[in-house]
């Protein structure tokens, strides 16, 4: 009965919906423009719209299209290559970074040992410093580590623990009740076993979420990858983008093709992913 | 003692990453904050000369932390407060939502080199969207990144359109977030706001406390948006503080200079963020 | 509730496995961790690294040099990579501090004499033959051995240098009745030839600019030397900022701006395409009628200009002032400190620029519509025969001859100073600051860092 209620009625809906849309045209127009960009002349770009002529949907529509832009862009990097290094990285990097986290977590959010939250704040305050000024000391001990040149850099201190996931997955962790674990042990259960079979699927929204920012991160990261490898075979798409980004400066059709095509995948994944965070753990939760 | 030698045992792949990869690379840097160091010769003690040229005789170095400290105040709450209601309007249950859902977040997923390339076209004072839409209703709109007083807060809006990514952390929140408890406090009478007032946010309470701690940490340290758009300019209304170190340390070759610059930027950084955390208790629940 | 943890563990259980597959998978890559095995077409050689900057249809042109020059010989080979100018720096810079620098690196940012005080990359001299050495004195554009020179050694051989001039179209003039063999002498009369060209709306506002002493950040540095002014003296060695030329070109520019309106000019330009590499230029849709601009727009002009019609001329100096005068960029190749094979790196330096063989080099410049650095590469067969095929281009090589013509100061805070340079002129532009003031701040500025910069060289003795 009252979890009908729960349940928007269809003039909520309608509310909802309303809202929605008007509040995602910000969002998407620039989207569109992207899209719509992508499909134009570099002439069309810069001669439709504006103040003078008022805003007009028209001027969204190429006319004509040019799908010549997405063939320039497949084919200004070695596509297969690329996607292949970015694919390895993403995941290697996702795998090992939540895993890593989520067991640092755990141990910060639900276990007491001496010192634990004077580390916790020092786990934060790794993220307290600039990179920039830590950048030689880190190269340095990367070259006398003879991980130069190699993916190593990339993927190592990921899987030991990423200080952002680590802070996310606690906060998570901390809400799942005690009660839990407490009737766990009771059962006999060890530690890593709550943690394994009772914890982690409980926190399975959170899980989702940094892997998908983890995802996102390692896709768009150029600057990692050319930082440390210098042969252009192990190099990512997003180099390659970056490349694309600097050799069309200013020929805005180009470059918006080339954005789309980099992006796409990740906005598919989002959107298959994203059943994750609905089929949340809520609904099965009764407890209270 | 077994108890704690669990707890170290979870946090132990952190504990190795930050001995092999961290304590090196903070501790050279503190060093050489007390050098001149030009990135290839020997670091040369200086004592305190940086700070005291910091402190007394670098009008950049107040300008840029003042542009800092505003966006922090400005922006941060203003992330979570969007990044909230979002999540909140797209946790209904409805039709289409993950639709939606895919359209608030997508502006997280572009590249930022992508994004900064919309918002030039978005901001362009004569065919942009922005001005186009002011003018239909008789606004003349600024020159946005080119007119110092404005472009601040061109990249304060940038930053909202990418509150998408904040609202997966606050998704992922909700999830946790029992059913029971809204049907308890139907049959008490709650109205939707009311509901929002006194479950949702208490529940939601352990993960705004992280995106406020890591809004905080990224606002002090906000570059790339800044560093591709305006570089600083004009007239040094966007010269972000980690725009002005990333300049000492790579373009003007000052790396001790801004090894300082970094250690102020991260003892503010924390004192910040331990008096977030002093206000933990007062306002995060943990659902119990 | 005592039944409930066994459900939910039995519920987690499947996905724990998916997890455990995965973790396996991660350990598997964590072992391989990918050693880098480069793939080598002369694997025999000594290998050559050059890093540079260049993307698309230049990186292919330094393909193509570099394929020339591995064909041309067979103790070196060189590997080319190609770095996106907005990490370049960073990484550079690490891999030479880091001790593991690349043999060569091109550059075109304002980094010379940062980069040669800080010990960065090494002089050349050592490098060269005494016989090579007096060549490169004797053949070399003055302003190429400037922006190469820092404390009297040469640290950098320029492979195309950036020229500005004037970019004019003619049927513009037509239309406003002004003939092109009659092109001002003067800025002043440049300046009443754009009056003439300007358009404006109804409203007042500009929708095509004649003629504006404006070249974004460069304005000021590129039309300073022609009032006899600029940021540095080459006889004394020292820099020149409140001088009293200086402020008259400042004054000169803003008055220019101020009669167009200030905020007029920050909406038209802000309306503009822009972008170096970009076939959108304003020129070509004809927003502009003259414009500043360097030398590559002759060969984006062949490209996509589609036949518009436009001559070249060089800025004319202001009334009194200095003719040929301005600021000179440039593409140059430098070795880092530390470079393994710096023989074969010079070798190379050589065989690009032309002080080897100026007849084979010259095509290299025609590829890329480079500006050589030396007459003799200018002279050669394939280069006279690109310039009659662009005549437009060569004003921009007549230019070269000027000892008017500068480069960024040699200080080794030369970014620091053409930040505050850039600022200096932005302030006066926006009508924030006079003339006066915008000079005194630049000047209290870079004295107070090359006061702290002057501390720590006597620190270290």
């Amino acid at each position: 009965m009252a979890s009908s209620a729960l349940r928007p009625t269809r003039m909520q809906r309608l509310l909802l919906h309303a809202a929605l849309l008007v509040l995602g045209l910000p969002f998407v127009l620039p989207l569109l423009w992207m899209v719509s960009t992508s499909l134009k002349t570099n002439a069309q770009v810069f001669s439709t719209g504006g103040i003078e002529e008022g805003l007009s949907l028209a001027a969204l529509i190429p006319h004509p299209v040019r799908w010549q832009n997405y063939a320039d862009a497949w084919h200004s990097v070695p596509f297969a290559t690329y996607l292949k290094n970015s694919l390895l990285l993403c995941a290697a990097n996702v795998t090992g970074a939540i895993f890593s986290s989520a067991l640092v977590a755990y141990g910060f959010a639900r276990l007491r040992f001496w010192g634990r939250d004077a580390l916790f704040i020092l786990v934060i305050s790794t993220l307290a410093l600039p990179a920039q000024v830590t950048m030689i000391p880190v190269f340095a001990l990367f070259r006398f580590l003879g991980w130069y040149g190699t993916f190593r850099p990339l993927i190592v201190p990921l899987c030991l623990g990423n200080a952002f996931f680590i802070f996310l997955l606690r906060q998570f962790f901390r809400t799942i009740p005690e009660e839990l674990s407490e009737a766990g042990r009771i059962d006999g259960a060890s530690e890593w076993r709550i943690f394994w079979q009772l914890v982690l699927p409980l926190a399975k929204p959170a899980l989702a979420t940094c892997a998908l920012f983890q995802f996102i991160y390692t896709w768009n990261d150029f600057f990692g990858p050319l930082l440390y490898l210098n042969d252009p075979s192990l190099y990512t798409l997003a180099y390659g983008l970056e490349q694309f980004l600097s050799s069309y400066g200013g020929e805005w059709a180009q470059l918006m093709a080339g954005a789309c095509i980099f992006t796409a995948p990740v906005i598919v994944l989002f959107f298959l992913a994203q059943r994750t965070f609905i089929q949340g753990i809520a609904t099965t939760g009764g407890k209270m | 003692m077994r108890k704690h030698l669990v707890g170290y045992a979870f946090i132990s792949p952190w504990i190795v990453g930050f001995t092999v990869f961290t304590v090196f690379p903070f501790l050279a840097s503190i060093y050489l904050s007390f050098t001149h160091y030009n990135i290839l010769s020997a670091p040369q003690w200086t004592g305190l000369s940086n700070y005291e040229r910091l402190f007394y005789e670098d009008p950049l170095f107040w300008k840029s932390l003042w542009v800092t400290l505003k966006y922090t105040v400005v922006a941060v709450p203003l992330m979570v407060g969007v990044g909230v209601a979002l999540a909140m309007l797209l946790n209904a249950e409805i039709a289409g939502m993950s639709v939606y859902r895919t359209v608030f977040y997508i502006p997280s997923i572009v590249p930022l080199v992508a994004t900064s390339v919309v918002f030039v076209w978005i901001l362009n004072p004569q065919i942009g969207l922005v001005n186009t839409l002011l003018g239909t209703v008789g606004i003349v709109g600024p020159a946005w990144l080119q007119d110092p007083r404005w472009a601040f807060w061109a990249l304060v809006l940038m930053s909202l359109w990418t509150a998408g990514g904040s609202m997966i952390i606050y998704l992922a929140g909700l999830k946790n977030v029992p059913r029971s408890l809204y049907e308890a406090a139907l049959i008490d009478g709650a109205n939707a706001f009311q509901r929002a007032r006194h479950i949702t946010l208490p529940m939601l309470s352990p993960v705004i406390f992280f995106t406020l701690v890591m809004g905080v940490i990224g606002s002090f340290q906000y570059f790339t948006q800044a560093f591709i758009m305006t570089k600083g300019g004009p007239e040094n209304s966007t010269h972000f503080y980690a725009l002005y170190l990333f300049n000492r340390a790579w373009r003007y070759l000052d790396m001790g200079y801004a090894s300082a610059m970094a250690w102020v930027l991260f003892v503010m950084i924390m004192a910040l963020t331990l008096i977030i955390f002093g206000t933990h208790g007062r306002w995060v629940h943990y659902g119990d | 509730m005592e039944t409930e943890p066994r459900s939910r563990i039995e519920c987690g259980r499947r996905w724990a496995g998916r997890l455990g597959v995965a973790t396996v998978v991660m350990a598997g890559l964590f072992l391989l961790a990918f050693p880098s095995r480069e793939i080598r077409k002369h694997p025999e050689r000594k290998p050559v690294r050059l890093w540079h900057m260049w993307t698309a249809k230049w990186k292919e042109d330094v393909d193509r040099i570099v394929a020339e020059f591995n064909a041309s010989q067979n103790t070196y080979e060189v590997i080319a990579l190609s770095v996106p100018e907005s990490a370049a720096d960073a990484k550079f810079l690490l891999a030479v501090a880091g001790g593991d620098p690349p043999d060569l690196m091109a550059q075109w940012n304002q980094v010379i004499p940062e980069w040669a005080e800080n010990g960065v990359i090494m002089p050349l001299d050592r490098l060269m033959t005494l016989e090579e050495r007096r060549a490169f004195d004797r053949d070399v554009y003055p302003v190429a051995r400037r922006m190469g020179a820092y404390r009297g050694k040469l640290y950098a051989i320029p492979v195309g240098l950036d020229v500005y001039a004037c970019y004019c179209r003619l049927d513009h003039l037509r239309e406003a009745g002004l003939d092109p063999d009659e092109f001002p002498q003067t800025l002043e009369g440049l300046m009443d030839w754009g009056e003439r060209l300007n358009r404006f709306d109804d409203s007042g506002r500009l929708t095509r600019l004649g003629f504006l002493p404006f070249i974004s950040q460069l304005t000021f540095p590129m039309f300073a030397p022609a009032f006899g002014g600029g940021f540095f003296d080459w006889e004394r060695g020292k820099l020149t900022i409140d001088t009293p030329e200086n402020l008259r070109a400042l004054r000169f520019l803003y008055e220019a701006r101020e009669k167009l309106g200030l905020r007029n000019v920050i909406r038209f330009y802000s309306g503009l395409a822009d972008g170096v590499g970009s076939a959108a230029w304003p020129f070509m849709s004809g927003q502009f009628s003259i414009c500043v601009d360097g030398q590559w727009r002759v060969g984006q002009l062949a490209k996509y200009g589609g036949g518009i019609e436009y001559m070249t001329a060089p800025i004319p100096p202001p009334e009194g002032g200095r003719r040929h005068a301005g600021w000179v960029g440039g593409n140059f190749l430098v070795i880092p400190t530390g470079a393994r094979h710096t023989e074969g790196a010079w070798a190379f330096m050589k065989f690009w620029s032309g002080l080897e063989n100026p007849e084979r080099a010259a095509r290299f410049y025609t590829w890329g519509g480079w500006l050589p650095l030396s007459r003799a590469v200018a002279d050669a067969p394939a280069y006279q025969q690109y310039l009659r095929e662009r005549p437009q281009f060569r004003t921009f090589l007549d230019l070269l001859p000027s000892e008017n013509l500068t480069p960024t100061p040699p200080v080794p805070y030369q970014t620091f100073l053409w930040d505050r340079v850039r600022e200096a002129y932005e302030s006066v532009s926006l009508g924030h600051l006079k003339p006066q003031e915008a000079i005194a701040r630049l000047k209290r500025d870079v004295s107070r860092e090359a006061g702290a910069r002057e501390q720590w060289t006597h620190h270290g003795q």
